[in-house]
């Protein structure tokens, strides 16, 4: 099944390292958007109601993370869309904010592909047992 | 070191391109550190704002599998978070300490290619563990009892410190752009006001209701100057944001031409807006290393001339009427007039010679370069023409004083910011330009008799030479008939060039906010931006550069 996945992270290099993950193994073929900052990614996240899944840093310029979600809380936007926050790291006080803030689940620096995948599959289960 | 199944190894490239850059910034502010330590200065700010491109550098190792730099970043990132908390504490061992990792990051990321060993890490791994295990700092250790009287001494200062902190916010610098840009509306539209209330005074006399209005309209400029002198003086750095790398800089130069050169650096704390600052390190960088490798003598040749072995390069950097001056001067040889007269010489382009320039004319000229051999750092033509260049860019100036034996002086002059430029307004075909007064060396009346047809270009004596009188509407093609006769011309200078240009008006002073071109209309040759001026008009800002090299194209 293609998917529909956003990347927000303020690192070119990262963005690389999505692509890569999402053109490989069992996500190849996924539609991949990039944003450099919280705003950006905001924006991207508004127009896309079909995200499959979110993948938001949480350190960035503009809006990090943990306000990406507050704001997306407050808003109620999109609240069906998981948003997995990636940290290097977060402290047991960040986890627990952005959890309240809405985060669907955590990912620490350094990640393998295989990480996302495991995700994603949790992702798509959740929905169907929810559905 | 670097894992062989890393998913991401294929991105070594990606991963230079952004942690490079991270690293020396760290390393810069390292050195710094270890700088403001020697002088008893606090550097909390600096290992403050060193965090974010270590935790940076950091994560993406960890990300590409690559534990050298991982751990060498980590070590840094814990002796910081030590140091954060004692930064006023002048600790050599810590600087040095700092300093060293600070290289040992840049060298091992631009090695990211060749899967550097990480022999070097783990010993500075260690080294840092070493040190954080002797306690929270060695200052505290070698002097604990002058350390505990001093903080109860200075118990008010140091809260007042922390107060000074938590007042202290980080803005994006585009933000303070677009406040820039947001208050020339206002001010242009207050000027738009000022200009009605005065056709109404005129029309209705000096009622009560208008001299009011009148007032508000006089109070509500002043309250915009003063936000305008708020926000241009938020937008100011310190030279020394700049400058505090150039020290390692000199050093290595130094070193590697076999020469011993002292630096000496004063008026580090000049403000500059932040867009000047960021433009103005090559050119300086580049008369600092010319002044080191042309300048000064090899330590032979100083002592047989009488000179003490060490040469000394001194960057002073002081306000002067509303400009700000940066002298770059060495106690070298001196620069060697014959060979430049020489060079300029043969150089003379359209067969006329230059060696009537003077001399400061002559040295900013394109391809001339009198090293005699060519080193890695000069000689290569690449001269001061690209330094002359870039100054004026600016909308600086740039001149040379030199003494056979005694050494070279470099002065610049330049502008405190780039937003607001001081201009001159002229009118041409009843459109208005803006000349920025810095390249404008005089206004003359222009007699009909003074200007000259030779070769169908006007030529005029000024100041005992003979320079180009261009047509302003020529140059700008604004021009549909032969004007009844232009009134002024206007002498541009700019890069040893001068010039002069017939306008039909001189409209006045003025200090213009620049707006930046939209990018959509291409950059039109001449025009370096657009303002407003007070009648709601809009102007275009020449570029004198531009203006001067047109000329010499089209002769």
């Amino acid at each position: 099944m293609r998917r529909t996945f956003l990347v927000i992270d303020d690192s070119k290099l990262h963005h690389q390292m999505y692509r890569l993950i999402f053109s490989r193994g069992t996500l190849a073929g996924s539609t991949v958007y990039l944003a450099a900052n919280g705003r950006e990614g905001y924006g991207l996240l508004a127009a896309h109601p079909e995200l499959s899944m979110v993948f938001l840093d949480l350190n960035m310029p503009e809006m990090n993370g943990l306000e990406l979600l507050e704001r997306r809380r407050a808003e109620a936007l999109h609240l069906h869309i998981p948003i997995v926050l990636v940290t290097t790291e977060a402290t047991a006080a960040d986890e627990a904010r952005g959890r309240a803030a809405g985060a669907w689940e955590y990912l620490r620096k350094p990640f393998q592909p295989a990480d996302i995948e495991r995700l994603v599959e949790r992702a798509v289960a959740g929905s169907a047992t929810a559905g | 070191m670097t894992d062989e199944t890393n998913p991401f190894g294929e991105l070594v490239e990606e991963y230079v391109l952004e942690c490079l850059p991270l690293a020396e910034q760290v390393a810069d502010a390292f050195v710094a550190v270890e700088r403001c330590w020697r002088e008893g200065e606090d550097a909390s700010a600096l290992l403050t704002a060193i965090a974010g491109p270590l935790h940076t550098i950091k994560g993406n190792s960890a990300m590409m599998g690559l534990a050298a730099m991982r751990d060498t970043a980590h070590a840094l990132e814990d002796a910081c978070g030590v140091l954060r908390h004692d930064a006023e504490s002048p600790d050599p061992a810590a600087g040095a300490l700092l300093a060293a990792g600070g290289s040992l990051l840049v060298e091992l990321v631009r090695r990211a290619r060749d899967n550097p060993e990480a022999d070097e890490a783990l010993e500075f791994v260690e080294r840092v563990r070493q040190w954080l295990a002797r306690g929270a700092s060695p200052a505290l250790e070698t002097q604990p009892e002058r350390r505990r009287t001093e903080r109860r001494g200075t118990a008010s200062s140091a809260g007042q410190a922390d107060d000074r902190s938590a007042s202290v916010v980080r803005v994006d610098f585009r933000r303070l752009d677009a406040m820039l840009e947001i208050l020339g509306e206002g001010l242009i539209q207050q000027a738009a006001l000022t200009e009605s209330v005065r056709g109404l005074t005129r029309r209705i006399g000096p009622a009560d209701q208008v001299s009011r209005l009148d007032q508000a309209v006089v109070a509500l400029e002043k309250t915009l100057k003063r936000l305008e002198s708020t926000l241009m003086e938020t937008r100011l750095l310190p030279l020394s944001t700049v400058v505090s790398r150039f020290p390692r800089l000199v050093r290595d130069t130094a070193e590697a031409e076999g020469k011993r050169v002292r630096l000496l650096l004063s008026g580090g704390e000049t403000p500059l807006d932040k867009a000047v600052l960021d433009r103005l390190s090559e050119p300086v960088l580049h008369l600092l290393t010319n002044a080191i490798v042309h300048g000064i003598e090899s330590p032979g040749e100083r002592r047989a001339v009488g000179k003490s072995d060490e040469g000394t390069v001194r960057l002073t950097a002081a306000p002067e009427a509303g400009r700000v001056v940066i002298r770059v001067s060495d106690d070298g040889r001196g620069l060697d007039e014959q060979a430049i007269r020489r060079k300029g010489e043969s150089l003379g382009r359209d067969g006329r010679s230059e060696s009537g320039l003077a001399l400061r004319d002559l040295i900013f000229l394109p391809g001339l370069s009198t090293a005699p051999q060519v080193s890695a750092l000069a000689g290569r033509g690449v001269g001061l023409d690209v330094v002359a260049g870039a100054i004026h860019a600016l909308g600086g100036t740039i001149d040379v004083e030199t003494a056979p034996g005694a050494g070279t002086s470099f002065t610049l002059s330049l502008p405190v910011t780039l937003a607001i430029v001081r201009s001159l307004i002229v009118e041409v075909d009843q459109e208005r330009y803006a000349l920025p007064l810095a390249h404008v060396a005089e206004t003359v009346r222009a007699e009909p008799e003074a200007i000259r047809q030779i070769n169908h270009r006007g030529v005029a004596a000024w100041r005992g030479g003979l320079i180009h009188v261009a047509d302003g509407g020529d140059v700008l093609e604004t021009r549909q008939a032969r004007p009844a006769g232009r009134r002024f011309y206007v002498v541009m200078a700019a890069a040893g060039r001068r010039r002069g240009l017939l306008v039909d008006r001189l409209v006045g002073h003025q200090d213009v906010v620049v707006k930046s071109l939209d990018p959509e209309l291409g950059r039109p040759v001449l025009v370096s931006g657009t303002t407003i001026l007070g009648d709601g008009r809009v102007a275009c800002i020449l570029d004198a550069v531009r203006l001067l090299e047109g000329g010499r194209r089209a002769g």
